[in-house]
């Protein structure tokens, strides 16, 4: 019985770390920039689909973290030069790109690599002991590494220059570039940031899923549903709503039955949009 | 003032009636006369978009395959069939509007429907018998609705044999059935749970997790590993069956527990990968590598026609290519595609289908049933159930 109270809580904790990692790039991207990026889960696709091209081609698992930067890079350069630039403070414009382009984005995938399931071997596979209960490796290591994402990014946020240009651009675009910022450059490249987090998080979710071109559908919804509770533009928002949407889903899955789970989920987002439309922790 | 505005009245209203019937029947007339060699229409209902869109294209090619080969040998009643695909991949309501269209629009003769049985009960409700309807994929049984025609494995196929070599084979006393919540899981599990308590076993877990939405499976892992139980049934579809399999994998449960899936299919396995199939078993009436005579002869036919990069076969994409011949038959036999006259021809009817010939009884099919152990992504046939009956035996 213990042994599976324990177990639970592990889950819980795996599952919000790995929800806010998969949040991250959504987060940069709407919470900064305001762009809604319906496209945010076909660049977690992407990143699965390089974990999967590494793998066939047997090169290291680690090899599939710069090819995936590397793409989702000249990528999102693109998206943003082509189609976001024109449209920044239009949120309901952008929202309607980015849908055309995650179904354009899927559609690719499938024009490649097929309609089918495709698998990834977990590259460390088998379970360790700890607190008298056994857990998968891999999913340890996933925890480890989201917590050490997510806590780098907050410290670069919070103390670098980058980060200092970034928050003044966010609060005022005129202001930031009449201080000699140059905001063009600097949206680029904060849209090109979210991009490769989300293909990050899709290169760390690869080999535990079904590598598929709809696999995108499933995390942007969590991921709005986490930036609704937590807030936009901060990293403790982000914790914070990974907390609260990871956790409840987790916890009453554990104790009831994923339905529950799910049903909660969307209960929570509905009252937040209803009467805390800024979420937990609101931009400063 | 009656009188005097009769007669221009009365003589404008002939000529009107009389033109409008010239009008509604030249184009009717037109279309009986033109209705002996037209063509015989078949609405194809396969998920062309959404999660399910994986077994399109191989749905499509079978049934495009059987099409073919009839109207090389002469057509429907002299009539060469012509498929209209149609998506069936979004909700059910929306495939019951583009039924409505292809019986009013195209006229279509006959639908064949390869979709989830939340889709097939709207279908039912929107056809109405009008025109035959035959159903392909694996299902929960007992559809009788007039005029509607099921092909697919049924519960009495797939868990009754596979309980009891569990059973008798495996000495399985203990076991947890997890399924997407809709109709098919729900009721193939209230089968199965007959079975297991008729072969002495229990049934120590049911549940279900939301169908079509982001699923995860560590916590229902966490908890079977907790109920340690000798069997684990799984009615999960497509991605939430790769996902549970994968996750049940990675916590290490596949070394002690065994694994029986109802809709565990050649994509599905792949999608699992050989990392995760280990105690894994799937009990379907088709798997592409079975060696029988008439499935090579049906696959060299399926590769000489869609090439090296034909897509992945199955049992759900070789049912379609079962439908198209039943409807050939079926109408055949009947003479036309009248509703009491289909039923009546439907009994004892026999069709083409890639594992060789299949007669219907009760508007079900007999099938013979193979259980598999998966072997990596290969499927190794460890035992062969011949002609089960369906279990659900419908008026004709």
């Amino acid at each position: 019985m213990d042994a599976l109270i324990v177990t639970q809580a592990i889950n819980v904790v795996y599952a919000v770390s790995t929800l806010a990692v998969l949040t991250l790039g959504l987060a940069v991207i709407f919470g900064l920039l305001g762009v809604l990026n319906i496209a945010h889960g076909e660049f977690v696709m992407i990143g699965a689909y390089c974990a999967y091209l590494t793998q066939s081609w047997n090169w290291p698992y680690l090899v599939a973290l710069p090819l995936t930067l590397a793409l989702c890079a000249l990528l999102g350069a693109a998206v943003e030069r082509i189609m976001i630039r024109p449209l920044y403070r239009r949120p309901f414009d952008t929202l309607v790109a980015t849908w055309g382009l995650s179904l354009l984005l899927r559609k690719i995938a499938e024009a490649i690599f097929g309609p089918g399931f495709h698998s990834v071997t977990i590259p460390l596979p088998g379970t360790v002991q700890f607190l008298g209960i056994e857990y998968p490796i891999y999913r340890v290591v996933l925890i480890a590494v989201s917590f050490a994402v997510a806590a780098v990014l907050m410290i670069w946020y919070g103390r670098s220059r980058t980060g200092s240009r970034i928050r003044a651009m966010v609060s005022n675009p005129e202001l930031a570039q009449a201080q000699g910022i140059s905001v063009r450059r600097l949206a680029a490249a904060t849209f090109i940031a979210g991009t490769c987090l989300a293909g990050l998080g899709g290169v760390m979710v690869a080999p535990l899923v079904p590598v598929q071109p709809f696999m995108g559908l499933d995390y942007v919804l969590r991921a709005f549903f986490v930036l609704v509770v937590g807030g936009l533009g901060s990293v403790p928002g982000l914790l914070s709503g990974a907390a609260a949407i990871g956790g409840v889903d987790s916890a009453i899955s554990a104790a009831s039955n994923a339905t529950d789970g799910y049903f909660a989920v969307l209960v929570l987002a509905i009252l937040f949009l209803w009467l805390k439309p800024r979420g937990l922790i609101a931009r400063g | 003032m009656v009188s005097m505005r009769q007669g221009p009245n009365r003589r404008t209203f002939l000529g009107a009636a009389a033109a409008g019937a010239a009008f509604g029947a030249l184009p009717g007339l037109a279309r009986r006369a033109a209705a002996a060699n037209r063509e015989f229409k078949i609405g194809l209902f396969i998920p062309l978009s959404g999660p399910a869109s994986l077994f399109g294209p191989t749905d499509r090619a079978c049934a495009e395959l059987a099409a073919e080969e009839i109207n090389k040998s002469g057509g429907i009643l002299g009539r060469s069939i012509k498929l209209i695909p149609t998506d069936a991949g979004g909700p059910p309501a929306e495939t019951a509007k583009s039924a409505v269209r292809l019986m009013l629009e195209e006229n279509v003769d006959l639908f064949i429907g390869s979709h989830d049985s939340a889709t097939r009960e709207a279908l039912v409700a929107t056809v109405k018998g009008k025109i035959p309807y035959i159903y392909t994929p694996v299902y929960e049984g007992g559809e009788c609705a007039f005029n509607v025609y099921c092909l697919g494995e049924t519960p009495n196929q797939q868990a009754h044999p596979s309980i009891g070599w569990l059973a008798a084979e495996r000495k399985a006393k203990t076991y947890y059935l997890i399924g997407d919540d809709y109709v098919w899981p729900r009721k193939t599990n209230a089968e199965t749970k007959k079975y297991i308590a008729a072969n002495g076993g229990k049934t120590i877990g049911e549940e279900y997790v939301p169908y079509g939405a982001p699923n995860k499976f560590e916590e229902v892992v966490t908890r079977i590993k907790s109920a340690k139980p000798d069997v684990v049934v799984s009615t999960l579809v497509g991605a939430d069956n790769v996902n549970f399999n994968r996750t049940f994998a990675g916590f290490g449960l596949d070394k002690n527990i065994a694994r029986l899936a109802f809709l565990l299919e050649e994509n599905t396995l792949l999608g699992i990968g050989a990392d995760n199939s280990r105690n894994l078993y799937s009990c379907m009436g088709y798997f592409a590598n079975v060696p029988s005579p008439a499935n090579t002869k049906f696959k060299a036919a399926y590769h000489a026609k869609l090439g090296p990069k034909a897509p992945q076969l199955s049992t759900i994409g070789v049912d379609c290519y079962a439908g198209v011949n039943c409807a050939h038959a079926l109408v055949a036999k009947a003479g036309g595609t009248n509703g009491k006259k289909c039923m009546a021809a439907s009994e004892g009817l026999t069709f083409k289908t890639a594992a060789g010939p299949a007669t219907m009884r009760g508007r079900q099919v007999d099938k013979t049933m193979f259980l598999a152990d998966c072997k990596g992504t290969q499927f190794e046939v460890i035992k062969t159930f011949a002609n089960v009956p369906s279990g659900s035996a419908c008026k004709t």
